[in-house]
């Protein structure tokens, strides 16, 4: 049995190195194979990161341009909303002087002579003198001076609220002028307030 | 028209539906403006529709509810109405007949202008030829809007088509211009949700700041109705050929406008046309789309897309049918599409912009565009065919080309034409996303596009 011991350990260790010389170059080759795998994946996933880069960095600055639209356009509204606001209060205030100014102004030979025109301009609308005629109490005196120019007309014992001026109706009924001082402003009221706007240095 | 106005009368010899025959009037004018008083002191406006033999037939925008015969008085302004107009309407909301519903004051006007509108010189126009980038891909890259275009929306009830409008509204631009872009958007007869989605909806994209809203929501009396888009158009005309702005004009919907105008037709007793509109439907509706163009010299331009819901989704009803003999094309909103989720559910084959061919290519869009355009129709078109093919035969009875184009068609309706409502995408996007589509094709399969964009654009999948 023992001189066979060595030829047995020698081709055991043979088989050996063999084996482990095999799995070497198989481990090398593998190894090898993996990094030019891993280095094409890697070379092939560059361009479509590069992609997925771009395409994020767009995103993002659509998302930003987005937000920044929105919060630009939201204060300018916000803003612009605030001086509307102010500008009308504003004109309110000159609006309520000057309403003040024309309660308190003097009836003077001017005022007859409106109340005059202001009933001329009213029958003629209408197109008859067959009238009543409207007014405040304050001015009842100037407007019956008045009518005596205007044949078939007769002031109401009844007396309305108003500035100024007058209000007619058709004795039938049917038709109704209202020529007041009120009346005349709400009808240039839109006018008005552009010009007063303008005076604020607001000009469209 | 009276010689100064204001003249009020008491006669009132009826009250029919919308209408107000007032007696005894003298001197009031076609289309002047009434405002009506009742016996509570409360006033509404309407228009002078008829006057003759000393009678005056009215109709009253907020309706006739609560009034009476005795007692309402009808007073005769002088004048038609009209819409005050500045460049502080930019920004703000309006109701239907143009009163502020935002809770400022009246815009300080500029000026005073009739709603209705003074018809353009037909020699003055200029023919439209410039893009409009919507953001919507489908819109922008198949059936493209050009400034000065009209070009409805038709949809169905209860779909998307409201979504769309405010999507367009929000992103609509003039690409490669410094020109001032500016959304008049006129909802007509919406319910109150809607309306608030559309005020939010431009509110929150920033949108708002450029954009002049009227909102006649569905329990405002229906006759406002007929005002809605007038005083919307009398806006967009302001700004475009007054302060020389490029104005997209979104007004939704027209169906509720042609029944407003059912409804006074059907009570002042006029013979009725087809499904109970007036016969002069067609010219009314052309009062309010020829309202759109360019003119020459002026540097603004109005763009309308008018949106009509076809009642039962038919297309040949007057009101679409009507439309479409007046605008410049139209697009189709389809039910399938809409079924299936897609949002813009919009049907390409049934859809055209006819002025589309003038407003793309170089110095525009691209110079591929109407050619990637027509081949993506093309291979769509085929993919429904194949599609029909498809359910009878079944795949396995397809070629492969023919699956080619099956797989084409579920890639055109899920990348292209599938789109987030707050997705805006530029038109080099679109162009690229239809390149997408057509390389989905052997290149053999591509006749419709000239070797040169085909070597720069087509990369087979």
């Amino acid at each position: 049995m023992d001189k066979f011991q060595p030829l047995a350990n020698s081709s055991l260790e043979q088989t050996i190195d063999k084996i482990l010389s095999q799995t070497e170059k198989e481990i090398e080759s593998n190894i090898s194979s993996a990094l030019s795998d891993s280095q094409k994946t890697l070379n092939d996933a560059l361009p479509n990161l590069e992609r997925e880069y771009d395409k994020i960095i767009a995103d993002g600055k659509k998302e930003a341009d987005k937000i920044e639209k929105q919060i630009t356009g939201g204060a300018d509204i916000e803003a612009r909303n605030k001086q509307l606001l102010a500008l009308e209060e504003s004109v309110d205030k000159v609006f309520k002087s000057a309403l003040d100014q024309i309660v308190n102004a003097d009836r003077s030979d001017d005022y007859a002579n409106l109340i005059k025109s202001l009933l001329e301009e009213s029958t003629k609308i209408l197109g008859t003198s067959e009238i009543i005629v409207f007014t405040n109490s304050k001015d009842k005196d100037i407007v019956q001076s008045s009518l005596s120019g205007f044949p078939g007309s007769e002031l109401s014992s009844e007396t309305i609220e108003c500035l100024g001026g007058v209000k007619i109706k058709s004795k039938d009924g049917a038709m109704t002028f209202d020529n007041t001082l009120d009346a005349r402003i709400e009808r240039l009221k839109p006018l008005i307030r552009k010009d007063i706007a303008a005076k604020f240095g607001v000009n469209n | 028209m009276t010689v100064e106005g204001g003249v009020q009368y008491s006669k009132i010899a009826e009250i029919k539906g919308p209408l107000v025959v007032v007696d005894d009037v003298e001197n009031a004018a076609f289309d002047e403006l009434v405002e009506i008083e009742t016996t509570e002191g409360e006033r509404r406006l309407g228009k002078v529709l008829e006057v003759g033999n000393g009678k005056a037939i009215v109709q009253v925008f907020e309706g006739t509810t609560g009034l009476s015969i005795s007692g309402t008085k009808a007073k005769f302004v002088g004048k038609v109405m009209e819409m005050p107009v500045s460049k502080e309407v930019l920004g703000r909301v309006f109701d239907g007949l143009g009163r502020p519903k935002d809770g400022l004051p009246d815009p300080i006007a500029d000026k005073f202008v009739d709603i209705n509108g003074e018809p353009m010189n037909p020699e003055q126009r200029e023919y439209p030829k410039d893009f409009i980038q919507t953001g919507v891909s489908v819109i922008d890259g198949l059936m493209t809007l050009v400034r000065g275009q009209k070009l409805p929306i038709f949809s169905g009830s209860g779909m998307s088509h409201n979504l769309l409008a405010a999507q367009i509204a929000r992103q609509a631009s003039v690409v490669g211009t410094q020109d001032d872009f500016a959304v008049v958007f006129a909802a007509i007869g919406v319910q109150y949700s809607e309306a608030e989605y559309f005020r939010r909806s431009l509110e929150e994209s920033g949108a708002l700041k450029r954009s002049v809203l009227f909102l006649n929501t569905a329990d405002d009396p229906a006759i406002e109705r007929i005002i809605t888009p007038r005083v919307a158009l009398t806006v967009a005309e302001y700004l475009a050929f007054d302060l020389g702005m490029h104005v997209l004009v979104v007004i939704t919907d027209m169906t509720n406008y042609a029944e407003a105008l059912r409804e006074i037709s059907a009570a002042r007793e006029e013979v009725p046309g087809r499904k109970g509109y007036p016969g002069y439907l067609y010219t009314d509706l052309s009062t309010l789309y020829e309202r759109a163009g360019k003119l020459n010299g002026r540097k603004g331009s109005v763009t309308q897309v008018p949106i009509l819901s076809m009642p039962s989704d038919d297309i040949t009803h007057p009101i679409p049918d009507l439309t479409g003999y007046i605008t410049e094309g139209q697009i189709v909103v389809g039910r399938d599409l809409f079924r299936q989720g897609v949002y813009p559910p919009i049907n390409i084959l049934m859809s055209l912009s006819r002025l589309m061919k003038d407003g793309i290519g170089e110095g525009s869009t691209r110079e591929d565009h109407s050619e990637v355009s027509n081949q993506v129709y093309d291979a769509y078109s085929r993919a429904q065919e194949v599609r029909a093919l498809a359910g009878i035969v079944g795949k396995a009875g397809l070629t492969e080309i023919d699956l080619k184009y099956l797989e084409l068609g579920d890639t055109f309706e899920k990348e292209f034409l599938t789109q987030a409502t707050d997705e805006n995408r530029t038109i080099e996007e679109t162009l690229g996303l239809m390149w997408k589509i057509v390389s989905k094709l052997p290149r053999n399969e591509i006749t419709k596009i000239k070797d040169k964009y085909v070597e720069q654009y087509y990369k087979e999948e």
